[in-house]
């Protein structure tokens, strides 16, 4: 199983590692291995790692060490897989989602909420933008989430991987048009999905929805609220409100 | 065509008539298979359940030059617009657009999207929408049996008249 950057996944791993104890052991040597292997190599550049026994590993390491941790991976460990480049914005949005934007909360008619503190997943981060990638190792069977912060917040930035993995080109490219964050010394960084006459970086999470702005969602006005269900008390499990895989990492 | 007569004005009504059923029975569809509502298109226009072809559409030409009808089916984004207008001035008058599905009409579900164009009539002009998130394969065919009655009933002088279509 992948987990990619859930804040849940460091709680929930141990206890499933306990339920399965014959398909995942606690004490994982493969991945154990290969963290130790890069925390020898990557030296200070490696900032922090979790491991999931028997289910997967992410580092993060420093923006710094970020081209360095690639060729390691690929030349020295064998993680020969490339399988994604992408980014994420941590910052909580000022516009929110659905019931938290201003504009609904017009149309719904609750409250504006404080947005909420800033959360960086496993293996955390300062940074308001991180880049992320995954490569995998498929002859000895494991795969490994990398992580770094970009920095600075205005100008994220990070050495590019396009001269370990080829195929890091377009989605640096991706990446670079969606998020703003610049891959030093990639080779021809232009737009990829976007027309080349795009202005500003919509997976932003302060990217206004211009049409959002002017008018709220047109469909919700002329559907009635929910009615509330007035369950009896005790009835409902608390489980299923606060499921660890019903929300959204943010 | 016809010799000057359409051009002129001056075409006797039955002939116009017959030149209309004529056009009415064989428009050449140019597909703009976008999004999901390609999937009913080609249920519509290419299987044998709906068999359009019964209706004298024939998909599939080899180019737009060779086109009557344009069908945009699905979602355009700004990045695929100025292609779409760029293939429909191609196409030889008199020309036809159905706009199929929501996506295409205005935008759809994406209507708030950075990257989605609100309607493919802000690029092209539209004869018929066919609403629906995706319609189904008759809903298709009805748009275009409502532009077949459209084309039969229509002046085709008129299309000539005025000033000629200007390309933005």
């Amino acid at each position: 199983m992948t987990r990619l950057s859930s804040p849940d996944a460091p709680t929930e791993a141990p206890d499933q590692a306990a339920d399965e104890t014959e398909e995942a052991p606690a004490v994982d040597e493969l991945r154990d291995g290969v963290v130790a292997r890069l925390a020898e190599l990557l030296g200070d550049g490696l900032v922090e790692h979790h491991v999931a026994a028997g289910q997967d590993m992410w580092i993060r390491v420093t923006s710094d060490a970020w081209a360095v941790t690639a060729e390691t991976l690929r030349n020295v460990l064998g993680a020969r897989y490339f399988c994604f480049l992408s980014a994420i914005d941590w910052k909580p949005s000022p516009f929110g989602r659905y019931l938290d934007a201003e504009v609904d909360t017009i149309v719904h008619g609750a409250t504006a909420k404080e947005p909420e503190p800033q959360q960086t997943g496993v293996t955390g981060g300062e940074a308001r933008f991180q880049v992320l990638a995954r490569v995998a190792n498929v002859r000895d069977h494991w795969g490994i989430t990398i992580k770094a912060d970009a920095t600075p917040d205005d100008a994220p930035r990070v050495p590019t991987w396009t001269r370990v993995y080829a195929g890091a080109d377009w989605h640096e490219r991706e990446a670079w048009e969606m998020f703003g964050i610049t891959f030093e010394g990639h080779p021809h960084l232009r737009h990829i999905y976007l027309p080349s006459e795009f202005e500003g970086y919509p997976l932003r999470k302060d990217f206004p929805l211009i049409s959002r702005m002017v008018k709220p969602w047109p469909g919700i006005v002329d559907v009635e609220p929910m009615p509330t269900v007035d369950e009896p008390e005790g009835d409902t499990p608390p489980a299923a409100e606060n499921a660890p895989d019903g929300g959204d990492p943010e | 065509m016809g010799l000057g007569l359409v051009e002129s004005g001056k075409m006797p009504k039955p002939l116009t008539k017959l030149l209309n059923i004529s056009r009415k029975y064989s428009l050449w569809v140019y597909q703009w298979g976008l999004a999901c509502c390609a999937i009913e298109m080609a249920a519509a226009l290419a299987a044998p359940r709906y068999d359009v072809m019964r209706l004298g559409v024939i998909p599939l030409p080899a180019s737009p030059r060779q086109a009557d009808l344009m069908i945009v089916s699905g979602t355009v984004t700004d990045k695929m617009a100025p292609a779409i207008r760029r293939l429909w001035e191609q196409m030889p008058d008199p020309k036809y657009v159905i706009s199929m599905g929501s996506c295409a009409n205005c935008g759809g579900p994406y209507w708030d999207s950075y990257s989605v164009t609100k309607g493919v009539d802000q690029v092209i002009p539209v004869d018929v929408y066919v609403p629906g998130c995706p319609p189904r394969p008759e809903a298709l065919l009805e748009g275009i049996v409502l532009l077949q009655e459209r084309i039969l009933n229509e002046d085709p002088a008129e299309r000539w008249k005025g000033d000629p279509l200007v390309v933005a």
